[in-house]
């Protein structure tokens, strides 16, 4: 397999690459430098792309930093750690490691962390397979002890693992909140054509990092990112010093915490919330998938005749309850299509209820691919047409 | 108290990079805490180290120190210090990162952890309040109760296994700075813990430091300093020897 | 081509049935098809058994897994046994006569036969070109690629092996020109 120049940030040039190197890359594309991590099929690849870029000469002299922890528990909180220090740190984790890394993930949660996590989707519950399924999007969107304010990006393509691969640090550390790509285990294990770019090329900024602690000058107001029952910051001999907790004593902090995240979520999703639609507009099915079934969906859709349309949540959270709304305004038909049961069918039910009386078909094939054809064949049981 | 004492006078016997105005602080009258920050405290002060710190604290006992000082801290997770003082320190590496935790979540939830980093020789300080139960969250059970001890969650006596750890982490990390002081001797216990600062700024890897402590309350001794020190020197000590390893 | 040209790899952990698909894929990209393949595979990364995909088409290739092969390459006995649902009437199958001893199953689809394991052992005398054997049984089959463009595509996969190795170059032609040959008979 051919491997570009380590050294060289990678020009816009098309390859033929796995998914997870093809997120190792956007990584580097997004001068991530600093990742935290565990061995889990089957996103470990990511991690050994990794180790192999900090622990090569450029990789020294750029100073990034590797270090595999002794769980996914470690990890994640090392990852906290890294971010505390100012790095554009990420880890890459799947299935069980997923739910380990809640514990952290909560953390950063509370504390408006900006986090990023490669999630690469496998069976589930428990060990189960390690191939692919969809049954994390719960995990991703709402793990934890929290009310679910972490963004979740959804890639459904191998160049999307790219083009979000880059996003999600830029997301992240813009809205200070943690910030996920929930892709899938045949995303991350095909190998196929991507173009491969630097953001700079196409006028995409790197938005600036900056230490929580130790900070000598700080250019962001703490108070501004950090809930403030959870922030202390004062000053001594002309010296900053921060404070930073989780552990609340009184219900007015936690409502305090959680009413001035909500209040910056609300305001970040405005400009973060992204979908796509493929299809007649105002169409009278209208099929809702997400990820790689979106991927098939849309080839679905393309070809059905009839007024059909796909209706694709591109983050998972916020989810983009208007513009489903929107586009199922001539539905005369739902189809829900996903690797799991009802966990992206809870979002839409959520979104449009009280909006529409029409009959919802429920697709669901925990962990099980759900091809073009199948797509194809709920589409033509009972299209209105 | 504090109201008849001179502000000059509270500020001497507490250490420079003591915040003041969070005091008095919120542990127990005789808890065993405040005299191992203290010792901390004068460490820094006197090798000038304030403005390098990174003050990782458990949740715990040891959350009670996230404003104890004039230090950059954060509270972490129950046995996540470490992994965090870990991330940070490779994140940045002109850190003094230090991890404040309890027995329970350094030998308990946090043993992965702890053994890892040592094993690893990360370049951090981890310092244990060792004493012998879960006191935050009401006496129960840890690693480090005595055989015999009666715990909420061991009414009828906790069993004979307990963990000492400073003797583990010489074991696994020849090359570590590896010490139990107690908080009884503060003299000791500030050397021990400038020879540990040293460690780490110096670059030398690992440095593990419990620090044997008295719970007067879940102890049951409030009432009688005597008997508090009589169970941390005689008994607590007598299990948990200190010195360098 | 109208639609993808489906082909499926089997055989056991161990025998290159992803270097046999990823191969086959990136050659074909290589000259100008789109492409993708996965590999599918159970939680015991040793020992069980292995299986890829790949696609071959024209247009842009919407997901990595489909129902039918147009194309089956069978590696081993087990990997028989699992895979009757991937047939349609008109697959081509071709199969590692070494390890596959039971073809009743098989038998309406007329399977072609070669034993690239002796071939790879005996004739060419490293068993590692075993993958190269099948993959040219598998050319006289796959549309859109040529022996040349297959040769080329090969080039600049392995330029860094070939370069290290260049005996190796002339062994995968040797060994790919057999494979060819023999399914053509």
């Amino acid at each position: 397999m051919k491997i570009l120049s380590i050294n060289s940030r990678p020009m816009s040039e098309k390859n033929f690459l796995m998914g997870n190197e093809v997120l190792g890359r956007a990584a580097r594309a997004a001068q991530a430098d600093a990742m935290y991590g565990y061995p889990i099929t089957p996103a470990s690849e990511i991690m050994h792309f990794w180790a192999g870029e900090a622990g090569s000469e450029a990789g020294h002299d750029q100073g990034l930093v590797f270090q595999q922890a002794e769980d996914e528990i470690g990890a994640g909180f090392m990852l906290i750690g890294g971010v505390l220090a100012g790095r554009r740190a990420f880890t890459a984790t799947a299935g069980p490691g997923h739910v380990l890394m809640q514990d952290a993930f909560a953390m950063a949660e509370a504390m408006r962390l900006p986090v990023v996590a490669y999630i690469m989707q496998r069976g589930g519950p428990s060990t189960s397979t390690v191939i692919y399924s969809q049954q994390e999007v719960t995990l991703a969107c709402f793990g934890g002890n929290g009310n679910g304010f972490r963004i979740v990006y959804a890639p459904s393509t191998l160049q999307e693992l790219f083009d979000y691969g880059l996003k999600v640090f830029n997301t992240a550390w813009k809205y200070r909140f943690p910030t996920f790509l929930l892709g899938d285990g045949y995303l991350a294990k095909m190998l196929g054509e991507v173009e491969l770019y630097d953001p700079a090329e196409r006028g995409l900024e790197i938005v600036p990092t900056e230490p929580y602690l130790l900070e000598k000058k700080r250019g962001i107001d703490l108070k501004n990112v950090i809930p403030s029952p959870e922030l202390e910051v004062r000053y001594s001999d002309g010296v900053e010093y921060a404070c930073l907790r989780n552990c609340l004593n009184m219900e007015e902090e936690t409502l305090t915490v959680n009413q001035e995240i909500k209040a910056a979520w609300d305001k970040m999703a405005k400009e973060v919330v992204e979908h796509e639609y493929v299809g007649q507009s105002a169409a009278k099915t209208v099929v809702v998938a997400q990820g790689i079934v979106a991927a098939a969906a849309r080839q679905a859709v393309q070809e059905a005749s009839g007024s059909v349309g796909l209706f694709r949540p591109i983050t998972l959270n916020p989810f983009p309850v208007e513009a489903l709304r929107r586009s199922v305004a001539g539905a005369e038909r739902i189809i829900i299509a996903e690797s799991a049961y009802n966990q992206l069918g809870r979002m839409v039910k959520d979104a449009l209820y009280g909006q529409v009386q029409v009959p919802i078909t429920e697709y669901y094939r925990p962990s099980m691919s759900i091809l073009p054809e199948e797509i194809a064949e709920l589409i033509k049981d009972n299209v209105a047409v | 108290m504090p109201e008849e004492m001179s502000k000059l006078e509270i500020r001497s016997a507490l250490p420079k990079c003591a915040r003041l105005d969070s005091k008095p602080h919120l542990f127990c009258p005789g808890c065993g805490h405040p005299e191992v920050l203290k010792a901390l405290g004068f460490a820094v002060d006197e090798l000038g180290l304030q403005r390098r710190i990174a003050f990782g604290v458990d949740i715990g006992c040891s959350l009670l120190a996230w404003d104890f000082f004039d230090f950059d801290t954060v509270e972490t997770h129950h046995g996540r210090t470490v992994p965090v003082m870990v991330g940070l320190r490779l994140g940045n590496p002109e850190a003094i990162a230090v991890a404040y935790v309890g027995d329970g979540g350094a030998y308990a939830i946090g043993a992965g952890h702890l053994l890892n980093a040592a094993i690893r020789n990360d370049n951090i300080l981890t310092i244990v309040v060792n004493n012998g139960l879960y006191a935050m969250t009401g006496g129960q059970e840890a690693p480090t109760t005595h055989p015999g001890w009666k715990v909420k969650t061991a009414p009828y006596g906790a069993d004979q296994y307990y963990i000492k750890a400073p003797e583990i982490i010489r074991n696994v990390n020849p090359a570590a700075f590896v010490a139990r002081g107690i908080t009884s001797r503060q003299p000791e216990l500030r050397q021990l813990m400038k020879d540990a600062l040293q460690h780490i700024n110096g670059n030398h890897g690992f440095a593990f430091l419990e620090v044997l402590s008295q719970c007067p309350l879940n102890w049951k001794t409030m009432d009688s300093a005597e008997a508090t020190f009589r169970v941390l020197e005689q008994e607590h000590a007598k299990l948990f020897p200190t010195g360098r390893f | 081509m109208a639609d993808t040209y489906n082909i499926i790899i089997s055989g056991e952990g161990g025998q290159g049935v992803l270097s046999i698909a990823e191969i086959i894929a990136q050659a074909a990209w290589l000259q100008g098809k789109q492409a993708v393949c996965v590999p599918y595979f159970s939680t015991e990364k040793r020992g069980g058994i292995s299986m890829a995909f790949a696609q071959i088409s024209d247009r842009p290739i919407a997901f990595p897994k489909f129902r039918q092969a147009d194309l089956w390459v069978a590696l081993s006995e087990r990997a028989v046994t699992r895979l009757e649902s991937y047939l349609k009437a008109g697959t081509t199958v071709i199969v590692n006569s070494h390890l596959v001893k039971d073809l009743s199953k098989l038998e309406s689809w007329q399977p072609r036969i070669i034993d690239a394991t002796k071939i790879a052992k005996e004739q060419l005398h490293k068993p590692r070109t075993f993958n190269m054997v099948i993959l040219g049984a598998m050319l006289n089959f796959v549309p859109g690629i040529s022996k040349e463009g297959f040769a080329a595509a090969l080039d600049k996969q392995f330029a860094d092996k070939y370069a290290r190795d260049p005996e190796l170059k002339k062994l995968n032609q040797q060994a790919f020109e057999i494979g060819y040959e023999l399914i053509k008979k």
